[in-house]
């Protein structure tokens, strides 16, 4: 398998989506922003995709059956919608006591499950593979550290950060819903990671309901946003912290969690990202699962018009990329111009052997 | 002096007030007892400190035993403890007595001319003043300021100015240094207008001496013209630390908490005192009690003559029953001692308001402003009461103009902020009514909003043969205190939901809301009726007892059903008589008291309805419109008087009373709504036997009913706990049982309701679903049940049904994404277009997850409603996120199709 060498050369984030979807991009869009930011997240299918669910020790058994549920429930949508298996999956559960009876749990959440489990992705992971890290739990935050309860000594972010700097050559996904995961969460905060933070300050210090919807999102795809049969982080992102607002709303609570992402590696968490904003356009481009291409077809005129039709496709990103600089009407009338060519070519194509 | 400083002397001064204490003591002892051993101790300041601390009688005596030295200290100290105690021509006496050139004695002639303006002498009070401040090169600070006070009371605004300005020219001039001066300063800038100063002023001689009782408390008034009741307790309450009998600052308190016992404890320290006297009229008239507040403000034009506020209270009472000639004889009798008084024709602006007569309040307030354009609160209640006429854009103004000259007021800011909600909000027509909603509430609200404005409209214009004046405004809040603001100028309502002022209603938002908003809107949609029918002449009682009635005419399922309150009324004897129904709610100490107010109005008019005719109904509303006795009203309408038609009422509900046979065990609480009658009504003895059932309440239980076989509440308790104990079959028969007692039932839980549960996990869910069924003809707010018979009725194919209950689950909420899924579902299998297109619209609103799959199916309704612009432009937004998406792809080739 060839696993491609990181390059120095910065993409904007519709060049970005369109590597991701395989398209060519010309010279002069290629050299917008040249040397300013490593590409990240451009895996082909080739790349493998890893998951490694850290699962806390939990306050009370309500809670831990709670967190037990959502751990399973996550380990089960990962292996039946994206893709990944048993191999692939790594789930740290509390103490370990259930390893036995449920064949989903490779070990605790003691320190040194946690070391063991990281080396181990270290050793089996190649360059641009991707690695998302799923951590639930209870978390807690002071001037002297931020920390993620585990059965044994607590680790801290700095701590969690210094684990995670092997994998300077693979696409990272780390996913905190602990309460009080801000701080925990910016210390992993570096170019080329997406980080999503269930809290976005140290008082928000109740256990988050963002676990619980971020795997809504996956069960069954419901977060694919843009119906294109695959889910990003951004949307998994975007549905979660839209429900967790939703579930307070109707509680009648004031909302006690503010879910954040961080991908740019500056640490500033976005409570609004998007591919246009300053976060967002790597979280965007990060999907959960592999792209599968359907079947191939045999017509010369099939293939062409796949390509106009992926050309269109990014010319469409590219416009609402730039939605700001346009008027209203004319932003429009170009949307709907690309958008009927691309339904009359999809069409067409659909039609061909 | 700095703090330090003022601890240390405080402390030093300690024990000599311990050794004063002593001879006081020793001083009250006969004289010829007992020789005193060591010198007496000046009296002046043990008299001080009874004075601070209110033993006034003790006070009076010590200061009268003032010797020489101390004399004009003690002739202040004894006429202010006279005055307190509301002995004013004693202190009056004293100090004319004392006195032979006010000039000389400047200090003590001021005191007599404030009590001389107190006792409605003010002639001679300024006489007295002018003499001081004319014979003196610096008369005092206390002077300058009574003058200038009174000058402007006199409407001799510009020689009142020059007095004030000297005040604090002196102050300004570093000439003003103890507590009691800066005081006077700060009194004189809030004549002037000058809030700012006179708040930083107040606040310098309260931290100077906060043992100042006067400053604390005029500090205190100065907030509460502000509104700013939070800051005015707090001055109030200090001065009450100090001193408990002080009745300035009791006066203050009971205009905060609207309470009558420190009213009561006012008047008993001084029966005189005015401002008590005048506190009490107005609560009185506040709570329909006019006859009362009159002997009151009788009592205080005995003490003052000329006291604005007693007069303005009575001729508010005659302009309001149109008694014209005392009202001009009132006015001119104003004039004689303030001539162009701008808070006379303010108060009856306030109390003309406060009578739901927005009109004339906004004349009397016109007249306000024009007397004084500095009077600032004029403007205020002008924009409050033109808003209140829907007449928004002239009340804005001259709101702004208030804020613009007195920023420091509560009310006109709190107003104002509602203007910039407003600016956000959405305007919406129908034919007869403009609507302001949130923008949200407009996408989602709206289209079942508008039709019921239009079928209310249509329903009460032919059923009271009577049209309103149109377009009536109607303004929905999201937030509560919004919905305050803008119906009481402040943010605490309690627990009202909407409001009608005639031709404007103000609402909460369902969002907001846990109740059923069809019902509140059409509740004071008829109060929009009765209220123009009569001028807003319409009494509080019949008012609400037709909206409440409409209720029920409206919709089977909406109205109150309180037949154990009822019973439980006519028990203990709680039966207003007709003649007085408004003290029900004037007197209500309890929201259930305040729910009873309205069900037992509500009775009366379905009285009315029942046993004399609807059109007996319309007669005696329109006679409200005209100017005359109750009793002669129903004299003319039922023939009859008033006392026989209350008979007639009674033996009416006696005979209810007997229809509904319950048994009501004394034990038993009232069941607990909210939202003002509007709410679900919370059965707290069920609710705690769902909770914590036990041995122990199951065998009481079943002593009452075998003591009692209508006992209801028991029946219903004793089936929760057998449903709990899985004895399913014994559960049964005790909820059947309670529900044939009263099977209109509404409260939570209700037997119905525990049945369908039961019924539930036997899994018979016909039977669950009949229960349920049964349950909603009297239930308005399980918004859950109503769904999920909706759904079981769309799954059976009963699209009539589904259809139902999914209207009756968006008069509860209209938030609910299941909802509307419901609607268009039925509306597909309907071939309703037109409905397909208003529930994709708000489920486009609504679901956040799925913008895409909502907005392509709301495309595809349009092209199926023939909206093929609105496909198009709603489709281009799904696919400008999923521009792959194949269905809606062609979906937008279809709306190209069809808009070429």
């Amino acid at each position: 398998m060839m696993h491609a060498m990181r390059t120095t050369t910065r993409l904007t984030a519709a060049a970005r989506l369109a590597l991701t979807l395989g398209l060519s991009l010309p010279a002069t869009l290629l050299a917008q922003g040249a040397d300013q930011e490593d590409v990240w997240f451009r895996g082909g299918p080739e790349a493998a995709r890893h998951a490694l669910i850290i699962t806390g020790a939990a306050a009370s058994d309500d809670i831990r059956a709670r967190f037990s549920q959502w751990s399973n429930s996550l380990h089960d949508v990962l292996a039946r919608d994206y893709g990944y298996s048993a191999d692939t999956i790594t789930l740290l559960l509390d103490d370990g006591t259930t390893a036995g009876a449920n064949p989903r749990v490779d070990g605790s959440s003691r320190r040194e499950d946690i070391e063991s489990a990281v080396n181990r992705l270290q050793q089996t992971l190649q360059a641009a593979d991707q690695l998302t890290v799923f951590m639930i739990g209870h978390g807690s935050s002071t001037d002297a550290a931020a920390k993620f309860n585990i059965v044994g000594p607590d680790i801290t972010g700095a701590e969690f950060a210094t684990l995670l700097a092997a994998f300077r050559q693979q696409d990272l996904v780390v996913i905190n819903t602990t309460s009080g995961s801000f701080e925990f969460s910016a210390a992993l905060a570096a170019p080329g990671r997406v980080i999503l933070s269930a809290t976005r300050t140290r008082a928000e210090r109740y256990d988050p309901m963002f676990a619980r919807y971020l795997i809504e999102a996956l069960d069954a795809r419901a977060g694919d946003r843009d119906k294109n049969g695959r889910v990003s982080v951004l949307e998994a992102w975007t549905f979660a912290s839209q429900s967790v607002q939703g579930w307070y709303s109707e509680q009648g609570r004031l909302p006690t969690e503010r879910s954040v992402i961080d991908d740019n590696g500056d640490g500033n968490f976005s409570l609004e990202p998007s591919a246009s904003a300053g976060d967002g356009s790597l979280a965007e481009i990060a999907y959960f699962d592999n792209h599968s291409a359907g079947p191939q077809k045999s017509s010369p005129e099939a293939r062409t018009l796949l390509a106009e039709m992926q050309e269109l496709e990014r010319a469409v990103f590219l416009l609402r990329g730039q939605k700001a600089n346009y008027l209203e009407e004319d932003y429009w009338t170009r949307m709907e111009t690309l958008l009927i060519d691309l339904a009359r070519k999809t069409g067409r194509y659909n039609e061909l052997p | 002096m700095n703090s330090p400083e003022r601890s240390a002397l405080r402390f030093a001064l300690r024990p000599l007030s311990l050794c004063l204490l002593l001879q006081a003591s020793l001083l009250a002892q006969p004289a010829s007892a007992q020789e005193p051993i060591v010198q007496m101790p000046p009296a002046l300041e043990r008299a001080q400190e009874l004075l601070q601390s209110g033993s006034y009688l003790a006070a009076i005596e010590l200061f009268q035993r003032v010797d020489s030295v101390d004399e004009e200290a003690g002739l202040l100290g004894l006429s202010k403890a006279l005055a307190l105690t509301g002995e004013y021509e004693r202190a009056i006496e004293t100090l004319e007595d004392a006195i032979s050139d006010y000039a000389a004695s400047a200090r003590l002639a001021t005191q007599l001319a404030e009590l001389k303006r107190a006792t409605g002498q003010s002639s001679e009070a300024l006489q007295i003043l002018d003499e001081i401040v004319t014979g003196n090169t610096t008369p005092p600070v206390r002077a300058l300021v009574q003058y200038g006070s009174l000058l402007q009371y006199n409407g001799r605004r510009d020689e009142a100015r020059v007095q004030l300005e000297a005040a604090i020219g002196r102050y300004d001039a570093g000439m003003v240094f103890d507590a009691e001066e800066i005081a006077m300063v700060a009194q004189a800038s809030w004549l002037l207008d000058r809030f700012h100063d006179a708040n930083s002023l107040f606040s310098e001689a309260v931290r100077l001496d906060p043992q100042n009782l006067e400053a604390q408390v005029l500090w205190g008034d100065l907030f509460m013209e502000k509104f700013n009741v939070v800051d005015a307790e707090q001055s109030y309450n200090a001065a009450l630390e100090i001193n408990r009998r002080y009745t300035p600052a009791l006066v203050g308190q009971a205009k905060i908490s609207g309470g009558e016992r420190s009213l009561a404890f006012a008047l008993d320290v001084n029966p005189n005192d005015v401002a008590a006297l005048e506190t009490m009229a107005t609560l009185l008239v506040m709570n329909d009690r006019a006859e009362e507040a009159v002997e009151y403000v009788e009592r205080a034009l005995e003490v003052n003559p000329e006291s604005l506020k007693s007069l303005s209270i009575l001729a508010a009472q005659a302009a309001l029953h149109e008694r014209f000639d005392e009202y001009a004889e009132l006015e001119a009798r104003v004039n004689a001692f303030s001539p162009g008084n701008a808070r006379f024709y303010g108060d009856l602006a306030d109390a003309f308001g406060n009578a739901y007569r927005f009109t004339e309040a906004v004349g009397f307030a016109r007249q306000a402003v024009a007397a004084d354009p500095n009077y600032w609160q004029g403007h205020t209640l002008l924009g409050t009461n033109l808003i209140r006429l829907g007449e928004e854009e002239e009340g804005r103004v001259a709101l702004e103009l208030a804020f613009d000259n007195d920023p420091f007021n509560v009310m006109t800011s709190n107003m104002l902020k509602v203007f910039d909600t407003l600016e956000e909000y959405a305007t919406l027509r129908t034919e007869h009514f403009e609507v302001r909603m949130s923008q949200r509430d407009a996408r989602v609200l709206w289209p079942y909003m508008a039709p019921l404005l239009e079928e209310s409209w249509t329903t009460l214009t032919a059923k009271y043969g009577f049209e309103p004046e149109a377009p009536v405004l109607v303004e929905v809040f999201e937030r509560t205190d919004d919905f305050a603001v803008r119906s009481v100028g402040l943010p605490d309502i309690g627990p009202l939901v909407g409001i009608c002022f005639g031709k404007v209603v103000t609402l909460i938002s369902p969002q907001t809301l846990d109740a059923n908003w069809q019902e509140i809107l059409w509740h004071e949609l008829v109060h929009v009726f009765t209220l123009q029918m009569t001028n807003n002449r319409m009494p509080r009682w019949l008012s609400e007892g037709i909206s409440v009635w409409e209720e029920r005419e409206a919709r089977p399922e909406w109205g109150r059903r309180h037949g154990m309150e009822l019973v439980r009324a006519a028990q203990q004897n709680k039966l207003l008589p007709v003649g007085n129904l408004n003290a029900g709610f004037t007197g209500a100490d309890s929201n259930e008291d305040l729910g009873f107010a309205y069900f037992q109005s509500y009775l009366v008019v379905d009285y009315i309805a029942q046993e004399h005719g609807f059109d007996k109904l319309i007669e005696l509303v329109k006679q409200y419109a005209l100017i005359k006795e109750e009793s002669a009203m129903f004299e003319t309408v039922f023939a009859m008087s008033i006392d026989d038609f209350d008979a007639g009422f009674r033996a009416w509900v006696d005979r209810r009373v007997q229809e509904i046979n319950v048994y009501v065990h004394t034990e038993d609480a009232a069941d607990e709504g909210e939202a003002h009658g509007h709410g679900q009504r919370e059965n707290s003895s069920a609710v705690m036997a769902e909770l914590y059932n036990n041995a122990s309440l199951k065998q009481h239980m079943r002593q009452r009913v075998q003591d009692q076989p209508r006992d209801f509440q028991a029946h219903l308790q004793l089936g929760i706990v057998l449903f709990k104990e899985e004895a399913f079959d014994e559960a049964k028969v005790h909820l059947q049982t309670a529900h044939d007692i009263l099977p209109d039932y509404s409260g939570y839980p209700s037997p119905s309701l525990v049945l369908s549960q039961i019924f539930e996990r036997e899994g018979n869910q016909p039977a669950r679903l009949e229960q349920l069924r049964i349950m909603l003809q009297n239930q308005q707010h399980d918004d859950d049940s109503t769904v999920l018979m909706a759904t079981a009725a769309l799954e059976s194919g009963d699209l009539e049904g589904a259809r139902y209950y999914m209207d009756r689950a968006v008069a509860i909420t209209p938030y609910r994404l299941d909802v509307h899924r419901i609607g268009a579902e039925i509306a597909r299998r309907q071939n309703d277009p037109q409905m397909a297109v208003r529930e994709l619209e708000v489920l486009v609103d609504l679901d956040v997850n799925d913008p895409v799959e909502a907005r392509t199916d709301l495309a595809e309704a349009y092209l199926a409603n023939g909206q093929a612009p609105e496909a198009r432009r709603n489709i281009l937004n799904a696919l400008e996120i999923a521009p792959s998406y194949q269905r809606a792809q062609q979906v937008l080739l279809q709306a190209v199709d069809a808009t070429q």
